[in-house]
């Protein structure tokens, strides 16, 4: 995402302006998601998405507020493990490991990028239905990904798309 | 019995009813968020989050708090309809309170699976089947202040945590309990403990003929005089959340009281005063009247959906249970016959004023669904004698009025005992409603459940549980639907050797049971199906056991414990084994398909060597893509032998199946002391499972529907009487946790007499089993709509609101299901009555009106 540093820079300023100046900056940095959630999606779609989550986090209160009291680790990884990322949420902050993640609460294995998609945003589908098509197997706790699941769409209604 | 007209075609829709069935059906589902946010407050408060145990005292405690703190709602006055638009009503129902603060509500239970609902938290209202409505505050609350809380802290994720802890996972990279892994991949089986164990029928006799203060005083004194603290404590327990809902009609009462005071209409004002009257006096104290005794299961129906999820929690023989009060009203002139139908339809719209919650990929295995809130009327009562009463009609003539999916009624007939009479009306309800009620042989039902340990007197005082399960009305606590095995996955494993499509065919998934291809004999494949068969069995068993014992040391059940027959006696909650009669139950999906698979496997590879089973192994891999001769040989019924047929061969391979699972479950005792018993229905799972599953030896095509309950295979049973006949033949013993027989009808209006005879004749002759040579069939069920009115209501669902169908067990409505569904039930074998063959169409084409997903 290649506004984010300049983005991010004004973070620091975060809890000043309103929470819709925040919102307006984090929607020009997320451009390049945007890109990837109306297209087909790349290899870089995971990434793109846990930065422009980091984003938000860093620049909405609103989107913020997912996070309080949430402490949560996250292990996405392709089955061949070509693509593999992991995050973990403490302390009010978003945490990006983009080797992976150890103890990881839930692990989130998809046969590939699209079924990732799939899984995370199509209309009218759910977490079980990835499931029935055995495109994603979920290792840990199921509910860590109910509610990553809902932070991911609030995301995408953010930036601009239903 | 003083009826003239068992039809009592005397008693229309009052305009009262008239009115709330239209806004009954122009309402659309809402979420409740009322349950989630106090039990999460009051468990906040009370430090029950993070806890090893939570004690049935702390659970009473919560659910007194609850009760003392949730809207006493008298009418409700707005929802909102198609398009999630709002309108205003003023409900002007007989009966006051909910099991929502929603006029039709979808309450939420977070300890279970309410967070699979997260995700869609901000899709939900549109979603393209069965959408719920939710305001946008609701759903803010529940992503920041109520699920959060519940993130480690569901049923699932308690026994998940669990099995970590002990037991040896998947594999070395894999941290969850295979038999998680199982569940997850959904195609093996279902438990349903992460949502409910409910599937049960309370005792409302005590609460009716005793009132619930006398059980508070019953309670106090035997906590005071019990030596066992745990004892102590579940009396304790009782006699908390009976004040709690002894509590909430008094507010009622309340309400009532100060909504008259602004009343300006003087007919509503006294309605409210009656009501604020009816509910100052129960259930606190016995009922005097017909209506208190109704108010009376209302308001303790109520109570317990705040405790246990509304999936399958059946209200029993009510026509039984209410009788005393109805005859005396009746006698001293208090009510009129139109009175106890308008009451009765008051009722049936009280009991759907709320649907389950369902995540959209849920709609796939059960689209469509209500709560499967059972009712049963007739039959016989304890000492064997006819059961069927006055009340029994109003509750068919209400029924019949009212055409709604919620509640589920179910008739019980006694041959020979029961009148004829009794039965051509239960028929000519079943013709003009479509589709209900389902019909229950006594005699076979009462043998299936003395010959698992029933005395005789309880089980000729069965009621039926949630689609058609039987077990003692009160007293037994079945949990019914604790597993829902896909029989066909036993079969792919036995013909991959341990492996599955669904996941991946170099992926070893259970025991190797030896290569097919190489097998010499039939016996050796029969062989290794039984092992496939326990193999899956045992893993299904194991979670649910598992689930079970986190149930008890975090879900305890205070208050449908207090409403049963067996805990106060025990001084044990429910889930703790303190009911009467203790059993889980299995039902099975796929028989009908794996047993033609059987049996095709022998008469094609093994007898006449058609096919080696190499080819045949290839066949299904492909789909049968290249293989049409083969295909057409598998599927003909006279050259490949069908259950439904009377067919030896056939029906002999069915009956194996059904000893096996009989033998194999029954042998299993559960965590609260009971055996395991097995049934034969399959609400919607039949159409679910059989999209996710390969193609199957009998012909059946990949991801082409399963066949529902214990009905033969759609289209390869020409001749209806044959097809009732090897059903009744089955061993009832093995089917104890009951049987779904689906049959579709063609409706004759031109002969509408011919008809009802035809439809008589053929149940007596099902009933009857060969002339007494077998048991004779369990259940049956029906639907009794034309093949174009099907085919017309998927093409312009919004012509057809109210076309009720029977699916596999419960009722629903026809433009709710999803499109495989729907297909399933347009292709099931439809037969002429006058003629007693099968009436052939073309394969349905899968409707595409909505997502097809």
């Amino acid at each position: 995402m290649s506004s984010w540093p300049r983005v991010a820079a004004w973070s620091p300023f975060r809890h000043v302006w309103p929470d819709r100046i925040g919102q307006w900056i984090a929607q020009r940095g997320c451009k390049p998601l945007s890109k990837e959630l109306c297209g087909a999606a790349t290899d870089a779609f995971l990434d793109l998405l846990l930065l422009g989550m980091d984003l938000f986090f860093r620049l909405s209160k609103s989107f913020r507020r997912n996070l309080d009291g949430f402490r949560g680790r996250y292990l996405f990884r392709t089955a061949d493990d070509q693509v593999r990322s992991g995050v973990a949420f403490h302390d009010q902050r978003m945490e990006l490991h983009p080797e992976g993640i150890s103890d990881w609460d839930v692990r989130v294995s998809f046969k590939n990028v699209p079924a990732l998609k799939s899984f995370l945003f199509s209309q009218d589908q759910d977490i079980l239905n990835s499931l029935l098509r055995n495109e994603v197997e979920i290792d840990g706790n199921l509910s860590y990904v109910y509610k990553f699941a809902f932070m991911a769409r609030d995301l995408k209604r953010r930036v601009g798309l239903q | 019995m003083a009826l003239q007209d068992l039809s009592l075609r005397e008693c229309a829709l009052t305009p009262r009813v008239t009115h709330l069935k239209q806004i009954y059906f122009r309402a659309m589902p809402e979420i409740c968020v009322e349950r989630p946010r106090l039990i999460t407050r009051y468990s906040l408060d009370h430090g029950l989050f993070n806890r090893d145990r939570i004690s049935i005292l702390d659970k009473a405690r919560m659910y007194r708090f609850v009760l003392e703190n949730r809207l006493p709602i008298v009418s409700h006055t707005c929802s909102y309809e198609k398009g999630m638009k709002p309108f205003e009503f003023v409900e002007d129902s007989l009966f006051a309170g909910s099991t929502t603060t929603r006029f039709k509500g979808v309450p939420l239970y977070p300890e279970l699976m309410a967070l699979a609902l997260w995700p869609e938290l901000s899709t939900m209202s549109k979603r393209a089947s069965n959408p719920f409505q939710i305001t946008e505050a609701e759903a803010k609350a529940l992503n920041e202040d109520i699920f959060p809380h519940w993130i480690d802290g569901t049923i699932l994720e308690l026994a998940r945590k669990r099995a970590q802890n002990g037991k040896p996972a998947y594999s070395a990279s894999e941290r969850d309990l295979l038999e998680l892994k199982l569940l997850q991949w959904l195609v093996f089986f279902l438990v349903s403990k992460p949502n409910c164990i409910s599937h049960t029928i309370p005792d409302f006799n005590k609460a009716i003929g005793a009132g619930l203060r006398s059980m508070v005083e019953e309670a106090a004194g035997r906590a005071a005089a019990a030596a066992d603290p745990s004892q102590k404590e579940f009396c304790q327990a009782v006699a908390e959340v009976l004040e709690g809902v002894i509590g909430y009609s008094r507010r009622l009462a309340d309400k009532a009281d100060s909504m008259a005071l602004t009343e300006p209409d003087p007919v509503r004002e006294r309605e409210l005063l009656d009501l604020a009257k009816i509910h100052r006096r129960v259930p606190e104290y016995p009922a005097q009247s017909f209506r208190e005794g109704i108010t009376t299961v209302w308001i303790c129906w109520t109570a317990i959906h705040l405790e246990n999820p509304n999936v399958g929690l059946s209200l029993g023989r009510l026509d039984q249970v209410l009788w005393d009060l109805y005859r005396r009203d009746l006698e001293a002139g208090a009510i009129s016959v139109e009175d106890a139908v308008e009451l009765i339809c008051c009722l049936w719209l009280k009991i759907g004023d709320h649907v389950p919650m369902i995540p959209e990929t849920g709609e796939q295995l059960f689209g469509g669904s209500g709560s499967n809130q059972a009712i049963t009327i007739g039959g016989v009562d304890r000492d064997g004698r006819d059961a069927v009463n006055d009340l029994t009609y109003v509750m068919l003539r209400a029924t019949e009025l009212m055409r709604l999916r919620d509640p589920n009624l179910n008739a019980r007939y006694y041959p020979e005992v029961n009148s004829r009479d009794y039965l051509r009306r239960l028929c000519e309800v079943n013709i003009t409603t479509g589709a209900t009620p389902a019909l229950h042989n006594d005699r076979a039902v009462i043998k299936a459940l003395t010959s698992k340990g029933d005395t005789l007197e309880q089980a000729r005082d069965y009621g039926v549980i949630g689609c058609v399960e039987p077990g003692s009305n009160g007293r037994s606590y079945g949990s019914s639907a604790s597993i829902l095995l896909n029989l066909t996955s036993a079969l792919e494993l036995t013909l991959f050797n341990g492996r599955h499509r669904h996941t991946g065919l170099d992926r070893l998934i259970s025991i190797e049971t030896g290569d097919p291809a190489q097998f010499r004999t039939f016996a050796e494949f029969e062989t290794a199906f039984e092992n496939q068969t326990r193999w899956l069995i045992d893993r299904a068993v194991a979670l649910n056991e598992l689930l079970g014992r986190v149930h008890q040391d975090f879900y305890p059940t205070p208050i449908l414990s207090a409403l049963f027959e067996g805990p106060m006696d025990k001084g044990r909650d429910l889930i703790q084994g303190g009911a009467v009669i203790n059993s889980s139950g299995a039902t099975i999906i796929g028989l009908a398909d794996v047993a033609d698979s059987l049996s095709a496997v022998r008469r094609v590879v093994f007898q006449d060597q058609a096919a080696s089973f190499a080819t045949l192994l290839d066949a299904i891999r492909k789909d049968f893509a290249g293989y049409e001769t083969l295909r057409r040989r598998l599927t003909n019924q006279g050259r490949t032998p069908k259950y439904g047929n009377e067919d030896a061969d056939a029906d002999g391979t069915v009956t194996r199946i059904v000893e096996l699972l009989d033998k194999a479950f029954g042998a299993k005792t559960s965590y609260r002391g009971g055996r395991y018993r097995v049934g034969y229905w399959t609400m919607t799972n039949h159409a679910g499972f059989g999209r996710l599953m390969g193609a199957t030896p009998n012909g059946r095509k990949a991801s082409e529907n399963f066949t529902s309950g214990i009905t033969p295979v759609s289209g390869v049973t020409p001749c209806l009487t044959k097809a009732l006949n090897s059903v009744a033949g089955l061993p009832v013993q093995c089917l104890s946790n009951g049987v779904a027989l689906n049959l579709k009808y063609t409706p004759e209006m031109g002969h509408p007499n011919r008809m009802l005879n035809s439809f008589v004749a053929t149940v007596e002759g099902y009933f009857d089993g060969r002339g007494g040579q077998s048991d004779g069939g369990m259940e049956i069920q029906f639907n009794v709509t034309t093949h174009d009115s099907f085919a017309d209501a998927v093409a312009h669902p919004e012509k057809y609101p109210e076309l009720l169908v029977r699916v596999s067990g419960y009722t629903a409505y026809f433009k709710d299901l999803n499109p495989q569904m729907q297909k399933e039930i347009i292709d099931r074998t439809e037969y002429l009555l006058s003629t007693g063959r099968m009436v052939f169409y073309e394969p349905f084409p899968l409707p595409q009106g909505r997502t097809e997903r």
